[in-house]
């Protein structure tokens, strides 16, 4: 499908994910673990174009808001929304009710707030249905990330050492100068 | 040169504005070379260059230029370096559009301030140890970068480091105390254009930099902090190189001069004051803020709105993004040529038309950059619009020398206020609220055009404007009634508008071709320069 509200109809897949609510997840440290299965109630067959599952990190709609570059947008290809990949595998047709995932957050992974998308693919590479593990409004069972924050003593350290090299440099120069006129007088 | 040293607005004496862009030597006996100088370059009697060479590193002329320009760069790149790196910032840091808006107004802010300060600094220490001084407290603020932990520190210290920008000033100044008046403006011109580069090369540097780290195992929220050390790095060779191989005058270090002095100093606040109620200083304050502004707040958003609008990788899009600054290189220079040719024909009337279609071109160009929804469209119109843009600086400064005479150096420091100013202006209206990039840049393209017209309301008597030919009252269109109008009686009295008349006689060039029909005036003795 090239545009998600056409999908809307076709949310066939219940999604839950392991954080607990007020839990929050730290980068490079914790995990995820991702549950997902076909809902029961739909007919036998609906699942038979299924080929792959891509299961996505997604941004909630309080991380987007001031942030154009990470607008949810129709049209699939320009979308933004969930740009972290989880997990890429075939659809199993045999265990169609509880597949599952651990996944370790990246450390590229940003401080914000997520929700876990499944989107499953036909054989051309096109989304045919969807699940999540939020409401379609996207406010409930939210999931926190704090990121790394980048920062390493040894960095710190450096930039102090170089910092002072700089304005010690400078002074000393200064002086020997100033002396040296002095001297010359 | 009787101009005193130190005093306001002394950094730009000598430039008369009569000086052909293009014009790389002055000749003997136009200036008399001093034979007994022992320099690698031919020196008029106060040491200072008649001829500018610009791949040589001769000791001291070409030496201090080549200095001056690079230390120049640097801070361009220090200040821009946070640009193209946006992209992976804003989620290190969880900033917002109006955040990193906010952080690009704050980056040209700083050094509306500090190039004020600039000047002073360069009077009392000279410009060699104000651009040290300046280059190397500055180095920390650049090494900071890898503290910051949230919006506001971004933004603190992308301020500081933007203080950096005044090296504008020490490396116009030294210039001048390093190179004849008659080709001044070449050099400064090119010096200027060469700096300004810095902001088009950083877009370049600092993907690639941040690409290697990546590469070499780092997670990319510290890679983008490591990068910083190499602007900051910059700062400290560069201001060790200025320190070490620098020297503030031809003949050797300032306090190692006598000061002259048989020339009258000249008052502050009267400088002040007839560039405060000069009105076309006002009109070009806005014109510049929307040529060097303009061009500022691209190179702080055109990397971003590349990635984001195009999907490139952060390389491909610092690349296209280095193009727009590095266009300097040729743009800037070609304004000011085009500017200086069409004076030999159409004079002060012809530099305006040219300062007014380079930059409404600039604005429609950068309406259609907005609008541009396929990349080759996008990166023709970028172009296309840095060219008007920045030859829209060049012509600029084509013009200034003619505004006054006594209060040059601070018509020039206005403007160049005005630049930034303009570029902290359009950057908070257009690039900090909810509006889209894209939109952003068309809606800037639409207040280029419009706060270019008013340069249809800039008139020389002598001269004309845009619109109107000079004025036909005998007394009023004579250069000289012009410049000595800025001098009292008392003034005159003692003599200390020769300088003016000097010029006055000068700039009749700007009649174009009807230089023929210039009135000789009577009672001028023109003071020997």
């Amino acid at each position: 499908m090239e545009m998600f509200s056409s999908l809307l109809c076709r949310e066939h897949f219940v999604v839950t994910a392991s954080p607990a609510p007020g839990q929050v997840l730290k980068g490079g440290v914790d995990k995820i673990t991702v549950i997902w299965g076909l809902n029961q109630t739909l007919p036998a067959g609906t699942d038979s174009a299924y080929k792959t599952v891509k299961v996505k990190l997604c941004y909630a709609p309080v991380s987007q808001a001031d942030r154009g570059w990470r607008k949810t947008k129709d049209s699939m290809k320009k979308d933004k929304t969930c740009p972290y990949k989880i997990v890429d595998r075939p659809y199993n047709s045999a265990n169609k009710t509880s597949q599952s995932v651990e996944w370790t957050v990246k450390r590229d992974v940003p401080t914000a707030t997520y929700f876990v998308r499944v989107y499953a693919f036909d054989a051309d590479e096109n989304e045919v249905a969807y699940g999540q593990t939020t409401d379609a409004h996207k406010t409930t069972t939210l999931i926190q990330v704090e990121a790394i924050s980048g920062r390493h003593k040894t960095m710190d350290i450096c930039s102090i050492f170089f910092s002072a090299f700089s304005v010690l440099s400078l002074a000393g120069f200064f002086y020997i100068e100033k002396r040296k006129g002095k001297r010359s007088q | 040169m009787a101009g005193v040293e130190g005093s306001p607005g002394s950094s730009m004496h000598g430039v008369t504005g009569r000086e052909q862009s293009f014009a790389f030597s002055v000749t003997s006996p136009a200036v008399p070379t001093d034979t007994t100088a022992k320099f690698d370059l031919p020196v008029d009697s106060e040491h200072k260059a008649k001829v500018f060479k610009v791949f040589s590193l001769a000791n001291p002329h070409m030496r201090t230029f080549h200095l001056s320009w690079i230390s120049f760069f640097t801070c361009f790149v220090s200040t821009f370096a946070a640009a193209p790196l946006v992209p992976i910032i804003r989620d290190n840091l969880n900033l917002t559009k109006s955040d990193i808006g906010n952080a690009g107004v704050a980056s040209v802010s700083g050094s509306i301030f500090s190039r004020l300060v600039m000047g002073a600094v360069c009077d009392l220490l000279g410009p060699r140890y104000g651009c040290a001084f300046l280059i190397m407290l500055a180095a920390p603020t650049v090494f900071c970068m890898s503290f910051v932990n949230s919006a506001g520190g971004y933004l603190a210290v992308r301020f500081m480091i933007g203080f950096s920008l005044a090296t504008f000033v020490s490396c116009q100044y030294w210039m001048s105390t390093m190179f004849n008046s008659k080709i001044i403006g070449l050099v400064n011109g090119t010096a200027a254009g060469w700096g300004n580069m810095g902001g088009g090369a950083t877009q370049l540097i600092m993907p690639l930099v941040y690409q290697l780290i990546k590469r070499s195992g780092s997670t990319s929220f510290s890679a983008w902090r490591i990068a910083f050390f190499v602007p900051g790095w910059l700062h400290v060779i560069s201001g060790i190189l200025v320190l070490t191989l620098g020297q503030d005058l031809p003949d050797g270090n300032l306090g190692a001069l006598k000061k002259k002095g048989d020339a009258a100093k000249d008052k502050f606040s009267k400088i002040l004051w007839y560039a405060v109620t000069n009105y076309r200083t006002w009109i070009f304050v806005l014109l510049y803020g929307y040529s060097m502004g303009v061009e500022l707040s691209t190179d702080n958003v055109i990397a971003e709105y590349f990635y984001d609008r195009f999907d490139l990788n952060l390389h491909t899009a610092g690349l296209i993004a280095a193009c727009f600054g590095m266009a300097n290189l040729v743009a800037r220079p070609f304004g000011g040529y085009s500017s200086d040719f069409a004076a030999r024909y159409f004079g002060m009337r012809g530099r305006l038309w040219v300062l007014w279609t380079l930059q409404t071109l600039g604005g429609v160009f950068c309406i259609w950059l907005g609008r541009a929804n396929t990349l080759p469209i996008a990166i023709t119109a970028m172009i296309l619009f840095s060219i008007g843009a920045q030859a829209a600086c060049g012509a600029t400064f084509g013009i200034i020398p003619f505004i006054s005479r006594r209060s040059l150096g601070i018509i020039s420091g206005l403007t160049g206020a005005g630049g930034n100013f303009g570029s902290g202006l359009t950057q908070l209206i257009f690039f900090s609220s909810s509006m889209s990039t894209a939109a952003g840049l068309s809606w800037m393209g639409v207040m280029i055009c419009a706060c270019t017209l008013p340069v249809a309301f800039v008139y020389f008597p002598q001269w004309g404007g845009m619109l109107c030919p000079a004025s036909k009252d005998v007394v009023k269109s004579s250069e000289e009634s012009y410049y000595a109008s800025e001098w009292d009686e008392e003034e005159k009295q003692k003599g200390m508008h020769q300088q003016s008349l000097k010029f006055a006689e000068n700039s009749r060039s700007e009649r174009g071709k009807r230089i023929a029909s210039a009135p000789t005036p009577t009672n001028t003795t023109p003071n020997h320069v």
